[in-house]
């Protein structure tokens, strides 16, 4: 090995986006001369990746900084709270994490959250404010306020512009002295934990991996723990920024492996990956946990006859998303489709865009729901569909998943907070002042509240300035009812939705108001009404058409009529056809609609 | 080939009115002259393909034909008589606007044999016809109209709009009973209807403008049936109603699916399933005829199920109605349950109701 165990670091970057983690990569690959000064450009790491999309699509998941004799490698982490599964598996890569925070802006919850994370881990922890010399910034503040989290003296934080390279030496020098370095036997069998996957076209899967023990050569026969699969890999090595093949990754290091696989399912986040055979490691690493969808949502085709192109879509999606599950679903109103879960909305929008503009499939997506546990005489089962729910309380009692929420505010804003968490069904947990400005508030929330545009609500009533993290927190009891809605008496299987009892009618009202404007007016009156099982809790009327006739027609215009008839007769082709409604799809896909969409 | 049809389009106007999308112009008025000989010279071109086809009616319409002068128009129909076998009693008919129009321009054109007069009212209340950007008050309907009768006019139109923004039943009510009360033979009742390329058209888009109401429009349609047939009009199309045996005949053709040609810019022609239309511009149109060509803008020939389309959607315009065993049962028995078709003896002819909803019965019928 070239570097001595003494000699390597390894760390990540906690932050919030646009606190300047990837301008203060750009620093550090200067600093240390990993890319030439005349190749640098802003944020080199992240345009990597994009400009790979085109070619061969290794991520510059864990970059390797040569500095003064010590190999210090970099890790990068998912900044979402979809995937904190992935972001633990980072940390378990590292021995230290800078916490970055920008001096303007203070701390975030997704950054308290992943500090949390780290801390849990057992990370060494190197605070650091950036952007020092923004006009904005309160450095001295602000290492009060992180002082005060991780109980240090607010003159040990150190401080950065990451933009103009203040300070970015000193700050290396301090994750050296501060993060320990890796432990692990070379001679022990081999250990190494996959942080994470990505899928080639031309190389297949491969893994970043960190070697907790024993050595992984380059064309090693591996297992695979969770899979029990084994595969002759191909490659090894370590990305300087660029991909550079070793012979082999020694105990503490950090590279890449390609498998030799060609299904990122057998390769997952947070597996171990040991030699096959009897050189192999009796036991895996401990933490691997399967990826558990969160959120589902129908997936149907715009138009009916793309349904085998969108199952195709699907199954080369999954190749290279490991999160992806699917079902095949049949609605009545929608035709045939998938019921798809995800691990939160963000993976939901990527899943859904990606199907859209790789695969040039028109979609319409139901409103996405979560996991619910009904129980009846001693039996439970898990429905995914809203539809599947059984009607009008037939059952002994349901369960909904919830989760553990953190929103860091303004302290103005707690008010705001407190009636939006209150009005989704929040139990109030705990609340911490950060500073006498900034306050700490945790909940104990639904997940279906969340799902439903409560990330936009938050923002909006705190002029943005709220942040939010959650993680699942199990199941409780609700009592939840679903709400149908019937057009002309008939029900429409994809506007089901389960929803709390007290908000029943509110949503009911909402939906049929919303169809009332949606549904074209037909021949006759329809009647648009939501129900709990045979109960109408809410009901709209869409009148009858009465006129629908060309005032003249004359010698010019019959062309240009029939024309018009023609393109009618068209649109009515495109129409769904529930009962006796048709019903247009533009009018399903704004029905379904969730108001906003979650971002990050 | 009998009973066709000449129709000639004179695009000149004073103003240009704010709905209306029709090839017509305002400041045009020194093109006139050339235009007048473009249009002898069009016929002279035209007439070899239509020999051996007699002639049923005229129409000259606009535009504002009676912006050009009585003589220029009797030069015109006596042209016109020479070139087509146009029977001698044909229907001539010819477009005025009230203010363009006294009792001797009228004798005039009566004498030249224009004997069925068609009048843009539009409207008897004064803030409808302000709406519409008309220029004429219904004081000059009104006296229009005498001037017509005592110019021996005795097959009159009068044109109506209704819908409009700000328009009540009651004043729509109110413009049927002054029109009813001055007797015209024919009377034309067109729902406003909103054309994208006009003055009107982008304000509604901006929302400067509320688009018309189909529902205050359907209760304007059905006051309109009931008082025109009460008054002895019989309602013979979607929109014109006429003393019996003063129906249009001329328009009759389009809804026939008679043959006729167009002269003139924009102007359509039609025969045996073949429809072409002269080139919109005047300039343009002018200088193709000078250049001794046909003007020809385009055309289409209607395969066998456009021109099924035609004929179901035209021939339910009329009420002449089309056969039941053209259809499925299941494509009409629901209309003629819900009362928006009448089976009369195995032809389906729309209800009032029916006429209203006609683009719904054509889908439907035609699926």
């Amino acid at each position: 090995m070239s570097t001595e165990i003494s000699h390597i670091r390894n760390f990540c970057i906690v932050a919030h986006i646009d606190h300047g983690k990837s301008t203060l990569a750009d620093r550090m690959l200067e600093l240390t001369h990993t890319v030439d000064s005349r190749a640098m450009r802003a944020q080199y790491l992240d345009r990597m990746d994009l400009e790979r999309e085109r070619g061969i699509t290794i991520k510059a998941q864990a970059v390797r900084l040569l500095h003064e004799g010590y190999e210090l490698n970099l890790i990068d982490t998912p900044g979402h709270v979809d995937f904190t599964y992935e972001v633990s598996r980072s940390l378990a890569a590292c021995e230290g994490a800078i916490l970055l925070v920008d001096a303007a802006q203070g701390l975030e919850a997704q950054t308290l959250a992943n500090y949390h994370l780290a801390r849990d881990a057992g990370l060494a922890i190197v605070p650091v404010l950036n952007k020092i010399d923004l006009p904005a910034a309160e450095p001295d503040q602000r290492a009060d306020e992180l002082g005060k989290l991780l109980d240090r003296d607010p003159d040990e934080i150190l401080r950065v512009s990451a933009k103009s390279g203040e300070g970015v030496a000193e700050l290396l020098q301090a994750v050296i002295e501060a993060v320990p370095a890796p432990t692990g036997d070379v001679d022990a069998p081999l250990q190494a934990l996959i942080f994470d996957s990505a899928f080639d076209t031309y190389r297949g899967v491969i893994t970043y991996v960190r070697v907790q023990a024993g050595q992984l050569p380059s064309n090693a026969k591996i297992k695979m723990f969770a899979t029990h699969v084994t595969s002759e890999a191909e490659e090894a090595g370590v990305m300087a920024p660029e991909a550079t093949p070793v012979d082999a990754l020694g105990p503490g290091e950090v590279g890449y492996l390609v498998t030799g696989l060609k299904d990122v399912h057998q390769a997952k986040v947070g597996d171990t990956i040991t030699l096959a055979g009897k050189t192999g490691a009796v036991e895996p690493l401990p933490g691997y946990r399967e990826p558990k969808p969160m959120v589902w949502s129908g997936l149907f085709p715009a138009d009916g006859s793309d349904y085998s192109d969108l199952r195709e879509a699907l199954d080369k999606l999954k190749l290279s998303d490991s999160a992806l599950v699917y079902e095949p679903e049949t609605s009545q109103a929608l035709g045939f489709g998938f019921r798809v879960g995800f691990l939160g909305l963000l993976h939901m929008d990527i899943v859904r865009e990606r199907l859209e503009r790789e695969f040039d499939l028109e979609l319409i997506s139901t409103a996405p729901n979560v996991e619910f546990h009904v129980f009846k005489a001693e039996e439970e089962s898990i429905v995914h569909n809203p539809a599947e729910m059984p009607p009008g309380g037939d059952y002994d009692r349901v369960e909904e998943p919830v989760v553990y929420a953190t929103v860091i505010t303004p302290s103005d804003y707690l008010g705001a907070v407190f009636e939006l968490c209150q009005g989704r069904r929040g139990e109030m947990v705990d609340m911490e002042y950060l500073t006498p400005e900034r306050v700490e508030v945790h909940y104990v929330l639904p997940l279906a509240e969340i799902v439903f545009d409560f990330f936009d609500q938050l923002k909006s009533r705190t002029r943005g300035y709220a942040s939010l993290d959650y993680e699942p927190w199990g199941y409780q009891e609700s009592k939840l009812v679903r709400v149908d809605v019937l057009l002309h008496g008939e029900p429409v299987d994809a506007f089901s939705s389960v929803v709390h009892r007290d908000k029943a009618y509110e949503y009911g009202k909402r939906m049929v108001e919303r169809l009332r404007e949606l549904i074209p007016r037909q021949l006759f009156d329809v009647a648009v009404q939501a129900a709990i099982g045979s109960k109408v809790i809410a009901r709209e009327t869409v009148k009858a058409k009465r006129k629908d006739v060309l005032a003249k027609c004359y010698g010019g215009d019959i062309t240009r009529k029939r024309k018009l008839l023609e393109t009618q007769k068209k649109g009515k082709e495109r129409m769904r056809r529930v009962g006796k409604v048709d019903v247009p799809q533009d009018a399903f896909i704004a029905a379904l609609r969730v108001d906003e969409k979650a971002k990050r | 080939m009998t009973d066709a049809g000449i129709y000639l389009h004179v695009p000149f106007c004073i103003t240009r009115c704010g709905y209306c999308d029709f090839n017509a112009y305002a400041g045009l008025d020194e093109l006139k002259p050339r235009y007048l000989q473009a249009l002898l010279v069009e016929a002279e071109l035209a007439a070899p393909g239509w020999e051996g086809t007699a002639f049923v009616s005229v129409f000259l319409g606009g535009g504002t034909p009676t912006t050009m002068a009585p003589a220029d128009l009797r030069a015109l129909l006596v042209h016109l008589r020479e070139r087509f076998a146009l029977a001698d009693d044909a229907e001539v008919s010819i477009e005025a606007n009230p203010d363009t129009v006294d009792v001797a321009s009228l004798r005039a054109l009566r004498d030249a044999g224009y004997d069925r007069l068609s009048m843009g009212a539009q409207s008897f209340d004064q803030a409808v016809l302000a709406s519409l950007e008309r220029i004429h008050q219904p004081a000059s309907v009104r006296a229009a109209f005498s001037a017509a009768r005592a110019a021996g006019y005795d097959n009159i139109n009068l044109d109506l709009i209704y819908g409009t923004d700000g328009e009540t039943t009651e004043s729509w009510e109110r413009t049927l009973r002054e029109t009813i009360a001055l007797a015209p033979e024919h009377i034309s009742a067109y729902a406003l209807t909103i054309e994208p390329a006009t003055a009107l058209g982008r304000q509604v888009a901006a929302g400067e403008r509320p688009p018309p109401d189909p529902d205050v429009q359907a209760d304007m349609f059905s006051i309109a049936c009931e008082l025109l047939g009460d008054a002895g009009y019989r309602h013979y199309e979607v929109s014109n109603w006429a003393k019996p045996g003063f129906e249009c005949r001329h328009n009759l053709g389009y809804w026939e699916r008679r043959p006729y040609v167009g002269l003139g810019a924009g102007a359509h022609a039609y025969r045996d399933d073949v429809r072409w239309w002269n080139v919109r511009p005047p300039e343009a149109y002018m200088d193709r005829v000078e250049a001794g060509e046909l003007p020809i803008g385009g055309s289409e020939s209607l395969d066998p199920s456009d021109a099924y389309l035609e004929e179901v959607f035209l021939k339910l315009r009329i009420l002449e109605g089309v056969p039941a065993s053209w259809f499925e049962p299941e494509r009409y028995e629901a209309f003629v349950e819900s009362g928006l078709l009448d089976d009369a003896f195995g032809q389906l002819v729309p209800t009032e109701r029916g006429m209203l909803l006609l683009n719904e019965l054509v889908l439907g019928l035609t699926a």
